[in-house]
């Protein structure tokens, strides 16, 4: 589950709902910043798991939709080093670039490959599937 | 067909606890000096195979895997899914050059084939 397309759709309701209500509403509403929430939706800003699980909550996600997106999360941040000009087909530099523990880079790694998301060509050399 | 198992995996939801535990167990040593930051176990024994250990994703029960090293891991993915097997990790080339899939046999067990990249001499 994308964490992020979730609260857009969410914001998009409740303002469907109630066109004056604001970004900032919905920010104390999740019990988050307003420029925390706009980085988030706007910006890209990293969403953490520990994010991802408050955020989540707030929401009313299930246990199963949170660990989902926390998944989406991580897998995006690994599939967007692939085109990146130094990267290296090594899970401490994914380590380092994502911010994720070692062992959190080689679950999404299995993940990735086990969903044809992500393929090991060679030794050097990792394309991303089926986007 | 050549096939032989080289190597076992334990899959563990705490893969560092696992790794301490089996050293302080049987004096087994884990490195971790590779690319994927694999825990490579070396029993240190003259019999026997060593192994690994990988992470589980939370919530996911440990488990066993053997690997076993084919010949020709392409012939060796269409013969298995020809005799009932899936595919769960189609070929896929390690960042030390040894090419590996994971199969899940028709009886619902999981297993590791590979071939090995040449190793310096």
């Amino acid at each position: 589950m994308d964490l992020r397309a979730r609260l857009s759709a969410e914001l998009e309701r409740r303002q469907k709902a109630n066109p004056r209500y604001s970004l900032r509403a919905f920010a104390r509403n999740l019990g988050t910043h307003h420029t925390t929430l706009l980085r988030l939706l706007r910006q890209g800003r990293r969403l953490t798991p520990a994010m991802t699980r408050r955020l989540g909550q707030r929401l009313g996600l299930t246990h199963a939709q949170i660990a989902g997106a926390i998944a989406h999360e991580q897998d995006a941040a690994v599939l967007s080093l692939l085109p990146h000009s130094s990267f290296r087909s090594d899970s401490r530099w994914l380590a380092m670039m994502t911010g994720l523990p070692l062992d959190e880079v080689n679950i999404t790694l299995q993940r990735l490959l086990s969903g044809r998301r992500l393929t090991m060509h060679t030794a050097l050399t990792w394309t991303r599937e089926g986007t | 067909m050549n096939a032989t198992v080289t190597r076992w995996q334990l899959i563990s939801p705490e893969p560092e606890a696992a790794a301490s535990f089996y050293q302080r167990l049987f004096g087994w040593t884990v490195t971790q000096g590779n690319h994927l930051g694999y825990r490579e176990v070396k029993s240190g024994g003259t019999r026997g195979i060593d192994g690994g250990i990988w992470p589980a994703p939370a919530g996911q029960p440990g488990f066993v895997q053997l690997f076993v090293e084919v010949p020709d891991l392409d012939l060796c993915l269409e013969s298995a899914v020809r005799l009932g097997a899936k595919v769960l990790v189609p070929r896929t080339v390690l960042p030390d050059g040894d090419a590996m899939a994971i199969l899940l046999d028709p009886t619902g067990v999981s297993l590791g084939v590979c071939t090995l990249a040449p190793r310096p001499a």
